[in-house]
């Protein structure tokens, strides 16, 4: 464990959401940017919330979760189907979406997270196939393979969404939805307890905390976020299939997270912002034959992430010292000298 | 003195190997009271079975008098009571529910009536499971009772009518949704009777090792494990969790409620700190810690939930003299405060410097007790740790 430099290190947090959100991200609707362009960037938006979602259950909480996708699965045809069937708007559906998804993370999580390690991974990586099963053959509900086309565009205020940078205006509100939540969880008792939990077991219960509640509330929370990522996906590609929730795209955000930084916001955030774009890039990059290797460049990446930062591009110990600093400085204007 | 912790004929086993075996022990109140013996003496398996972590074979422990052993059997218990209200849960709320909004257009057929004896016959089966009369448990395997026995005379009446229950005339729509909104009240509560705390009361004390905390227990641990990731000041703060209260809603919220909170685990958590004299080191990470810091913090983190009884499993271990002597300091010190103390320890100069009372064991059982000066001249304390020849001589 090295001491590390106070001076070299900054609240990576409040700086990334500072460049993203007045800097970078607003602004590029407002070029001559093109659509495709947009839709790379709502794409690693919502990939940004997934990974945000992901991040509560092995980020804070130190659970290996491969299932994530099937509550971003559930949410877009909650959201689908509600919509097809219902026609309700997206401001009721989204928080339907999420609820689902807690209910499921509940269900999923109450009698599963008494496993530990490598058992609870395989529970979660079952149930994604279950749940692309159950898309795929209840015909009367999902119509299976054959998809949900179809789905109508949401409309906000009585105005249908039809551009590509007014849905990436919608995007980037959830993720400030999603971003509030987050650190606001993380920075809570709840979150303390998260931590807690993914350090040491042992002593969390004997400090007190209960695991399986924290464990299933930390499940719930991040079930709800993809469901809500999956409520937007479907009302944004307007066509799912129960392909695009297979359990890769699972792995794909665990490699986010772990690229990024695995229990640090920012670097989740960064990881996805880098990564979901680069598909893109490659796409160009590289030639014709080759572009359905790009996933070995993934793999190639996350190798030498391995060897040269294993602990991600922004690691998590160094976002609590930050935050500690930060504590520290607070601590010390407040009682008018320095604490410490 | 008040007794806070007694230990009646407690047994521990793993598989064929007895831990501990009729181990008794008393703590009272304000004491320090030490446990020594032989590496292996079973030493550590009796913090863990008094925190809750593992499951004693045989005996009682009581904390203020009430009764905190873990037991395999009252886990049982408790999933048995949680199973009866799943299904109540279920009958009561998301069957009738399920019927009407997917099946709308058909009446209530003679199936839901089967359902209905379904869900009644488990319930029995649970309720009988209880063994205890449970107002609630009979009371809502009666309603379900009533709800059938309707549906069995409605069917007897008529039996042409397609199953349904009052002719044609009513759909199930009628029946199901009133049904379902009467039932989802019902459902809040036992929902809220599964997850919330006070209610859980309900199920007597629940035993467990945050329980414990909650009781008023906390321990330090032999290998030290501390969250070395985390802030040394959240790691403090970590150990009040049992003493705040903000929940989800809270956290995200953030309450006026939930910012004094924090605000006074902060300051607390910074006195916690400045009692073990750590405050300098408030902000570092817990894993840049030295040794013995580390332990000290462990110590703090344990004061943090305010326990009646803390419990140090070698405190001074790895220490030198000067630091052992720091570590005797700081325990008078948690004694002052009023929290009773239950220490074990190698170090035999620590020891006799601070208890007033010292149990030995050897390969589990107690093998004397006394004060420290009877237990040096204890012939069969010699004998554990030296061999027979010099307990002769």
């Amino acid at each position: 464990m090295t001491a590390l430099n106070p001076a070299k290190l900054r609240n990576h947090t409040l700086i990334s959401c500072l460049i993203l959100f007045i800097v970078l991200l607003p602004w590029i609707p407002l070029g001559h940017s093109s659509n495709y362009l947009l839709r790379i960037l709502t794409t690693a938006i919502l990939y940004m919330i997934l990974a945000l979602g992901l991040n509560i259950v092995p980020g804070f909480t130190g659970l290996l979760d491969l299932g994530y996708v099937g509550f971003y699965g559930i949410g877009a045809y909650t959201s689908a189907l509600l919509t097809i069937h219902y026609d309700l708007s997206l401001w009721v559906i989204l928080p339907l979406a999420a609820l689902n998804g807690a209910l499921w993370g509940v269900l999923l999580g109450l009698p599963t997270l008494r496993l530990t390690g490598d058992y609870f991974a395989i529970v979660t990586f079952g149930f994604s196939e279950l749940v692309v099963l159950v898309l795929r053959n209840e015909l009367w509900l999902t119509r299976g393979p054959m998809g949900l086309p179809g789905i109508p565009a949401p409309s906000i205020f009585g105005h249908t969404l039809v551009h590509e940078w007014e849905f990436y205006y919608l995007i980037l509100f959830l993720l400030l939805i999603v971003l509030f939540a987050v650190t606001r969880l993380e920075d809570s008792r709840l979150g303390r307890a998260w931590f807690a939990i993914r350090e040491d077991e042992i002593a969390a219960q004997c400090c007190g905390i209960n695991l399986i509640r924290y464990k299933v509330t930390a499940f719930a929370i991040s079930a709800s976020i993809g469901a809500m990522g999956g409520a937007f996906y479907a009302r944004w590609f307007l066509f799912i299939h129960p392909d695009m929730f297979k359990f890769w795209e699972s792995i794909l955000i665990l490699c986010l997270i772990v690229f990024g930084g695995m229990g640090s916001i920012a670097g989740t955030m960064l990881g996805a912002l880098i990564l979901i774009p680069l598909s893109e890039i490659l796409r160009i990059v590289l030639p014709q034959e080759l572009f359905n290797a790009r996933y070995l460049v993934y793999g190639f990446i996350l190798v030498l992430m391995m060897r040269l930062r294993p602990e991600g591009l922004i690691p998590f110990e160094r976002s609590r010292a930050a935050k500690a600093l930060k504590t520290k400085k607070r601590i010390g204007s407040a009682t008018g000298k320095e604490a410490v | 003195m008040d007794l806070l912790l007694k230990i009646k004929g407690l047994s521990k086993a793993f598989g064929g190997l007895t831990a501990l075996q009729d181990i008794n022990l008393q703590v009272e109140s304000g004491d320090i009271v030490g446990i020594i013996g032989p590496n292996g003496a079973g030493k550590t398996t009796l913090f863990n079975c008094i925190t809750s972590l593992y499951h004693p074979s045989e005996g009682e422990i009581q904390f203020q008098g009430i009764p905190i052993t873990a037991r395999k059997s009252k886990k049982k218990e408790a999933l048995i009571r949680r199973l009866t209200m799943l299904f109540f849960f279920l009958g009561l709320c998301w069957v009738p529910l399920f019927w009407s909004v997917f099946l709308p257009q058909t009446d209530y057929p003679f199936e839901m009536f089967l359902v209905g004896l379904f869900i009644l016959a488990i319930q029995v089966f649970l309720v009988i499971g209880l063994r205890k009369f449970e107002i609630w448990a009979w009371g809502l395997t009666l309603v379900f009772l009533l709800n059938d026995l309707i549906f069995a005379f409605w069917w007897l009446k008529y039996p042409h009518e397609n199953m349904s229950l009052i002719g044609t005339e009513i759909p199930a729509n009628f029946l199901g949704i009133p049904w379902s909104i009467a039932a989802l009240p019902f459902s809040a509560y036992f929902l809220w009777q599964l997850l919330h705390k006070p209610v859980r009361r309900l199920f007597g004390f629940r035993v467990g090792p945050d329980a414990i905390c909650r009781a008023g227990i906390s321990r330090t641990f032999q290998n030290i494990r501390l969250f070395f990731n985390l802030s040394v000041l959240d790691n403090v703060k970590t150990g009040f969790h049992v003493r705040l209260k903000t929940g989800v809603l809270g956290a995200l919220l953030r309450t006026r409620f939930q910012r004094e909170e924090e605000i006074l685990a902060e300051k607390e958590a910074l006195n916690c700190l400045r009692f073990v004299g750590l405050e300098q080191k408030a902000f570092h990470m817990a894993g840049a810690l030295a040794y013995g810091e580390q332990r000290r913090l462990e110590i703090a983190r344990a004061l943090a939930s305010e326990p009646r009884l803390i419990l140090l499993d070698e405190p001074a271990a790895g220490m030198n003299p000067k630091e052992s002597a720091h570590m005797t300091e700081l325990i008078l010190k948690i004694r002052e405060n009023g929290i009773s103390v239950l220490i074990i320890e190698h170090d035999m100069k620590v020891m006799m410097n601070l208890a007033d009372r010292i149990y030995v064991l050897d390969y589990g059982k107690l093998i004397s007790e006394g004060s420290p000066e009877e237990i040096r001249s204890d012939p069969k304390v010699i004998e554990a740790y030296l061999g027979k020849a010099h307990a002769a001589c």
